[in-house]
């Protein structure tokens, strides 16, 4: 016997069906308008630069007396947060009566080159912080960091552990140097001063390409054969436009600010071995003593679980809850999975507290 | 199938395949394809002629030529393991045979030779942004001069700059010696996705012959796709998480910097002789306008600080005030009273 019983007539079949669809769903791809996406009103309630704190409206009037801010990733739009009506963690949260904003930090350009992670966390962050607190007539408010959001969100409440009532960190990175990081893995021989002193901001293409880089094949090909699949469901290729519009709709990333995120998260890992300054504060992960609930996704090949595992044995509290949601980086905000079990984890852990 | 068919028999049947694929091909391309080719052009061919319908820029334009450019990848692997397929009674091949398949598939006619048997590679390669892509080009356009130097020994590109012009001289060797070092960089870097290639078969075939085994057998193409896809990102992970992939692609990343730093240097340059505005220019305008935020910011915050310590303090006074009404009034009266007697001494 052999590994391969593949009939030639059958095969034949699934290839012309791989073809009828390809061809009817090509023509479907150019009836398309371009997607929209971003499914809960809302209205902006501070500005600063190009950042733009949003507050989201829900159909109801919100029952927590604490508002809970989302500090998104600077490497992606936060839209992801909100896709579309039925793939939308905010709205999710809404329901569930949490008060939701969020900040939107923009594209920056090469006028934001020079600002420094302490631009980003002692001021905008703080200022945002400052503002929901000011609105909600509230001296603390809750906190969910996304991504880089979280490592950011992390270093704010150890710098300003009075301001947070609650800290929630999503796939979070927070050990840079587990042995299954490959990006960490490729920063770690690069020269990040030679690369920001050439190319000032980060630009997004570049940033893209890595990231595809790190599985080639699954998300360069394997992504659109599948496609195929969907091409005669008209809402599935939406969804997979707006999908792949959040992919490669990326800001450029300021120069400074990623200096600093390179060389002491990915390069020296000081959010675990110590040592991180932003500004003139340190950052000591053992003042996070308010509650924490961190989730991760188990197969997230960005930032991997083990990853951000590591953070109990950093942070000071002893209320802490962990959450590993069966899927990877983007499926835990837009999975039908994650629209069932993540915002009521959340909005569930909150009320406890 | 039946194991006592010739060749000639199987390829009868395979001509009838291709006749069937491309009778179906023609069908679902209707009124737009023009008439179907001859049954022995290979089966992405026709994807190509679909794919130019398309020339013409829709919204999802893009996404159309992604898609095509990958569903060309997909159907020219497959035609190939179906024709390894059409070869031979059912499960008769064992693993190596496949993965012979698989290589032909990988290997469309007319491909680079630089990118045969590299199927990473290829990928790596239609991957590229447009920022490498320039790089990349300039390279190649250098290339010519830059095998001559080689050839040289390279001691031009050590020789001391003289002169009126030695500043550009000197300029222009950094920038051929980034220049080279870039290509010897991507060479090295090249050469490992090629190990990760040659590995992804070694592990395909070692996939397949786990699959030697009944409920564990494929039998359409796509699950055999889906494997191969797999091996190659197995492999590509095997070979990217190593400390050689960690120095090399570093290496990669530091020498393209460098000769993007000598261009930028030589564009400056130029803006400078015609009296354009530079790039560094608008960086020291924009660190000098960040500082003084940050300063500004620093003083409205201190001073943000002393009021509400102020206010505080303010607070308080009042607070432990209020606190003491039964003392203080007495006592005040009583001062009043001791003021009032002073000032009619006084007029009097």
């Amino acid at each position: 016997m052999g590994p391969i019983h593949i009939d030639p007539q059958r095969a034949v079949a699934e290839l012309t069906t791989f073809n009828q669809k390809l061809a009817a769903g090509l023509k479907t791809l150019r009836s398309l308008d371009e997607v929209d996406y971003g499914a809960t009103p809302r209205e902006a309630i501070y500005r600063e630069d190009k950042l733009v704190l949003y507050r989201f409206r829900g159909e109801t009037s919100p029952t927590a007396k604490t508002p809970l801010l989302i500090v998104y990733a600077l490497v992606n739009r936060p839209y992801m947060v909100d896709l579309q009506h039925d793939r939308s963690l905010v709205r999710n949260l809404l329901a569930r009566g949490e008060d939701v904003y969020l900040i939107d930090w923009g594209y920056p350009d090469l006028s934001d080159r020079y600002l420094t992670l302490d631009d980003y966390i002692n001021g905008y962050i703080r200022r945002c912080v400052e503002a929901v607190a000011k609105r909600c007539n509230v001296e603390k408010i809750n906190l969910l960091g996304i991504c880089q959001g979280g490592a950011f969100s992390l270093c704010y409440a150890s710098i300003h552990p009075q301001t947070i009532r609650n800290l929630i960190t999503m796939v979070t990175p927070v050990d840079f140097h587990t042995p299954d990081n490959m990006l960490s893995h490729w920063t770690r021989g690069m020269d990040v001063d030679l690369f920001v002193d050439t190319l000032g901001n980060v630009p997004a293409d570049l940033m893209n390409w890595c990231y595809l880089t790190l599985k080639p094949v699954r998300l360069f090909q394997q992504k659109y054969v599948g496609l195929v699949d969907i091409l005669d469901n008209k809402e599935e290729v939406e969804n997979f436009l707006r999908m792949e519009k959040w992919i490669f709709d990326s800001p450029d990333q300021a120069g400074e600010a990623f200096r600093q995120f390179i060389k002491d998260f990915y390069q020296a890992n000081k959010l675990v071995n110590g040592g991180l300054r932003i500004g003139e504060s340190e950052v000591n992960l053992r003042n996070i003593t308010m509650p924490v609930l961190n989730i991760f996704a188990e197969q997230d090949h960005l930032v991997p679980p083990s990853a951000s595992r590591p953070l109990q044995q950093h942070i000071g509290t002893q209320d802490y809850t962990e959450l590993a949601f069966k899927g990877g980086h983007i499926g835990i905000y837009v999975s039908g999975r994650a629209q069932r079990e993540v915002p009521a984890a959340i909005h569930d852990w909150l009320a406890a507290r | 199938m039946n194991d006592r068919k010739t060749t000639q028999d199987w390829m009868k049947d395979w001509q009838a395949l291709q006749r069937q694929y491309w009778t179906a091909w023609a069908d679902a391309t209707r009124g737009a394809s023009g008439e179907a080719p001859d049954p022995a052009t290979p089966w992405h061919e026709g994807l190509e002629q679909w794919a130019r319908l398309f020339g013409d820029a829709s919204k999802q334009s893009e996404t159309a030529e992604r898609l095509l450019a990958t569903a060309k990848n997909y159907v020219a692997l497959m035609q190939s393991m179906l024709a390894a397929a059409t070869g031979k009674a059912a499960g008769d091949a064992a693993a190596p045979a496949w993965t012979e398949a698989l290589r032909n598939g990988l290997n469309l006619p007319g491909l680079d030779a630089a990118l045969h048997d590299n199927p990473l590679a290829r990928m790596l390669r239609e991957l590229r942004g447009p920022g490498a892509q320039a790089i990349d080009q300039l390279s190649a356009s250098f290339a010519p001069f830059l095998a001559r130097a080689r050839e040289e020994g390279l001691a031009w590109l050590g020789a001391p700059a003289l002169g009126y012009t030695r500043e550009h001289q000197e300029h222009y060797q950094k920038m051929a010696a980034a220049l080279l070092d870039y290509q010897d960089a991507v060479n090295r870097y090249n050469a490992l996705v090629l190990k990760a290639s040659r590995r992804s078969f070694e592990i395909f075939e070692d996939k397949l012959a786990e699959r030697d085994e009944p409920g564990r057998r494929i039998e359409t193409l796509r699950a055999l796709y889906d494997l191969w896809v797999d091996a190659a990102e197995e492999a590509y992970a095997e070979v990217a998480l190593s400390a050689e992939f960690r120095k090399v692609y570093g290496n990669v990343v530091n020498a393209q910097m460098r000769v993007r730093s000598q261009i930028q240097q030589e564009v400056e340059r130029i803006g400078v002789d015609l009296g354009m505005p530079t790039r560094s220019e608008l960086n020291s305008v924009h660190q000098r306008l960040h500082e003084l935020r940050r300063t500004l910011r620093r003083r409205d915050d201190d001073a943000l600080v002393e009021l509400r310590r102020e206010l505080e303090r303010l607070r308080t006074e009042v607070e432990a005030l209020r606190r003491r009404p039964a003392q203080a009034k007495p006592a005040a009266a009583r001062s009043a009273a001791r003021k009032a007697v002073k000032t009619g001494n006084a007029r009097k």
